[in-house]
Parts: C-alpha cells; structure tokens; sequence
C-alpha cells in the first residue's frame, strides 16, 4: 500500500505528543489506537488519491481500514477531520526529511539545496498516494485544507532564501521568488502525480534544481551543480 | 468555440452581465453558474442556484448540460478562450519575443486583476471542480508552453536548458497567480507583472537583461 512507512514515524516528531491519548494507558491499547488511525490516515491517502476528496466516503474508509464505524468516530469526527489529520501528519513527515536532509549536508548551500530538493522527490515517489492526496488534492478539499497545504508550501522558502547572499543583485529579487520557486517545483511534481509517473520523479532532481539555483547564482554555476547530480543519480 | 457565440466578456467586478453577454439561454446558464460560483464556491453551487440566476427553468438547464460540471467546463473555456484572445492581440503588433512575453504577461495579469470572479473561476475554483476540469486547466496552462520555448531563440551560446524549463516557470506563475486569487489579493495581480516578465525572460535573456527590459516596460 506503501503509506505505511510516512505516517508510522510520525508519532515520534515534536508537535505529535497531543495526539497521544491523555494520561497513561496499557502500551498495547495505546498501540491498537495508533495501528487503528494509522489504518484509517492510510486508507483515506488512497482512497482520496484514486477517486478525489469529493468522493471519497468515509463508509469506503472504514471498509479499506478494516476498522468500524465506531473506531473511526472514536479518533475522528468526519472525512475532513481524517483527511486534515494525514495532510498534518505527511506535511511534518516531509518537512522533517527534507529539512534534515538539507541540515546534514556540510557543503557550501547549493549543496544543501540539492540534497533537501533529493530527500523531497524522494519522499514523494516513495509515497504517490499521499502526496497526491495532500499536492493535489488539498487545495480543493475545503478552505480548511486549502490554508494547510499553503503554509506547508511556504515552510520551503527559509532554505532557499540564503541564496540571496549569494547574488550580488539580490537588493532586486523580488520578494516573492522563493514562493515562485516552490511553486514550479511542486506543479512540476503534480504534473508526474496527475500523469501517474511516479516512476519519474526522482529522475527531476537535476533539472528542479537547476530551476531552484538559477535564479541565486546564475544559470553556469546552477548547470553545474545540476550536472554533479545526474552523474551522482545515473 | 462558445466564446465566439458570447463575444467579449464586459468589465466589471461581477463576472458576466447577462444584459450585455447572454441572450440566449445556454448563455444566460453559463453567466449564472459564473455568478452563483463567485458567491459561494463551486462546491455548494447547486442547479438550482444557476437556473435562479439565470432565470430559466431546470428541464432548459438539462436540455444544455448534463449536470454542474459540464456547465463549468462550458463557463472555464468561455474565460480561457477570452483571455487567449486577449494574449494573442497583445502580441500580434510586437516584432521581438521578450517583448511580445511582456505584453502577453501584462494583458492578462489586467483582466484577471479586473475580474476577481473570473480569476477565481479560472484559477482557484477549477481546481476543485473535479478530476475533468482540473485536467482541463492544466492543459489549459500548458498551451504557454511552445510560447515560452520561442524564448531559446534568443539564447547566446551552446548549452540546451533542461527540457521542463517552461513547465516549471508557466507552473510557477501560475500557482503563484492561484495563490494570491486564493488569498482575495486578486488586485495585486497587476502589480506583479515586471515580477512575471522577469521571472520569464531569465532563463532566455540572463538576469540582468530580464530586469532591465521587464522594470522599463512597467514604465
């Protein structure tokens, strides 16, 4: 089904802890919940992503899940409520992979945009259905998802925005830029999502990232760093 | 086409003025789904709604459309073929390329910053209208596309750019517009354009170049 892997480590990320039932309970009942609203995140990804959020019923969830109707109640209120806790759960999963990825990496910043950009696509073609569910789907799931998955694309900007020291004209980008960088990163990654071309994904870290740097330190020294990866993925 | 039956689209804040756009009834129907999507979002948009604003019964709306979706459709290529029209006078006059993509760009950043309902029609609300439409509006946008490459023309020296070079900055631009209509900033659309054309031209003409024509032609 592979949404397995995004949604169990998220439990362990700062910001989770309230999601946790109150109070101390038998670790096994506290691990049948969070299998059970695991089941339930998993199987709304799917669902949403093969038939839209419109359609998408909660009887078909639970159906998927393989839990009741009254599991579902219990953890959540309705199909919104579902749906807004797994764009939580896959916007912290992959801002903490990305942003690791990109604190890991010791070299000078283009380096450590590469390596954020790689961590990204990689999260997405591992994981097609949730990121379909939560790029292209949550815009039109309601203003509730719509507001969410716009302060999940702005978390993007602060590590391209140390490329500006790098540009002797930066007095004179625009302000907008990195949400326009982003913004042609992700429609391009929507792109292969709508397509069904997961496969590829992965193979748009050179040109995403030539895309991303260009505008910072100019097209020869972007190409570069853009050419150091596809000899890196080949 | 339908845009041809419903000549050009009127100014105004309010979408279609069915007095001035529509005489007949598929027209009056495409005018009102605009009007009754501007006022509460294409998702609670009912048939009912669109056949009060139109004032006709709901047998004529089935008549003309299957259902709220197709009339939709009908409304979002009736905008998309406006503002094509409108891109293609704003250029047909221009000899050079980074100027007739300064003109393009302008044009349609002033209708949609003129018509809030139509921007958001077009831009946010097609979004959430369901699988068939929202594949229709990326089409829609990837017709920029072979626009965009002309740009390579102009480029000095040997290197190819990375073939998703337009599809990344149309797809930029355009979720960059989305966001702003989303936000109910549709005004500033207008403001943004030496941004656009800057943001278009780079990757043909180099940063400074980009600049210097986009700031003189805002001028």
């Amino acid at each position: 089904m592979g949404t397995r892997a995004i949604l169990t480590p998220v439990r362990a990320l700062p910001g989770k802890a309230s999601r946790q039932p109150p109070g101390p309970e038998p670790v096994s009942r506290a691990a049948s919940a969070d299998d059970q609203r695991r089941r339930i995140l998993e199987a709304t990804a799917d669902l949403v992503a093969e038939q839209g959020y419109g359609e998408a019923t909660i009887e078909q969830i639970v159906r998927r899940a393989r839990v009741g109707y009254a599991t579902f109640y219990k953890h959540y209120a309705d199909k919104q409520e579902a749906f807004l806790a797994l764009l939580d759960a896959a916007v912290e999963r992959t801002a903490y992979v990305v942003e690791e990825a990109y604190d890991r990496e010791d070299g000078p910043w283009p380096d450590k945009v590469g390596a954020g950009l790689g961590a990204l696509l990689e999260q997405v073609a591992a994981h097609p259905n949730v990121a379909r569910a939560c790029l292209v789907e949550a815009p039109t799931a309601g203003p509730e998802a719509a507001a969410r998955h716009e302060a999940a694309l702005k978390r993007f900007a602060p590590l391209l925005r140390p490329g500006r020291e790098l540009n002797p004209r930066s007095d004179k980008l625009p302000d907008s830029l990195e949400d326009t960088l982003t913004g042609g990163v992700l429609w391009v990654i929507n792109q292969r999502l709508i397509a069904g071309e997961e496969a590829k994904l992965r193979a748009l870290l050179p040109e995403s990232l030539e895309f991303l740097l260009r505008p910072y330190v100019g097209e020869d020294e972007a190409a570069r760093e853009a050419g150091g990866r596809q000899s890196a993925s080949a | 086409m339908a845009d041809e039956e419903l000549g050009p689209l009127p100014a105004g804040r309010h979408g279609f003025s069915r007095e001035q756009v529509a005489h007949n009834q598929r027209e009056r129907l495409i005018a009102g789904l605009a009007t009754a999507v501007a006022e509460r979002g294409y998702q609670a948009v009912t048939i009912t709604h669109i056949t009060k604003e139109a004032k006709v019964s709901r047998r004529v709306f089935y008549e003309n459309f299957d259902g709220k979706e197709e009339c939709f459709l009908a409304a979002f290529e009736v905008v998309v073929g406006h503002i094509r029209e409108l891109a293609a006078e704003a250029v047909e006059p221009i000899p050079d390329w980074p100027h007739r993509a300064i003109a393009a760009s302008a044009a349609v950043l002033a209708f949609l910053a003129s018509e809030p309902a139509l921007a958001r029609l077009c831009l946010v609300e097609s979004q959430s209208a369901g699988p068939a439409i929202a594949a229709r509006f990326h089409d829609a946008v990837h017709e920029v596309v072979p626009f965009l490459e002309q740009g390579r023309a102009e480029r000095d020296g040997e290197r190819e750019l990375p073939p998703t070079t337009e599809e990344s900055t149309i797809g930029a631009l355009v979720m960059l517009a989305s966001r702003k209509v989303a936000a109910g900033e549709t005004e500033q659309l207008e403001d943004l354009v030496p941004d656009f054309t800057e943001f278009i031209l780079a990757p043909y003409l180099g940063a400074e170049q980009s600049a210097r024509l986009s700031r003189s032609a805002a001028q």
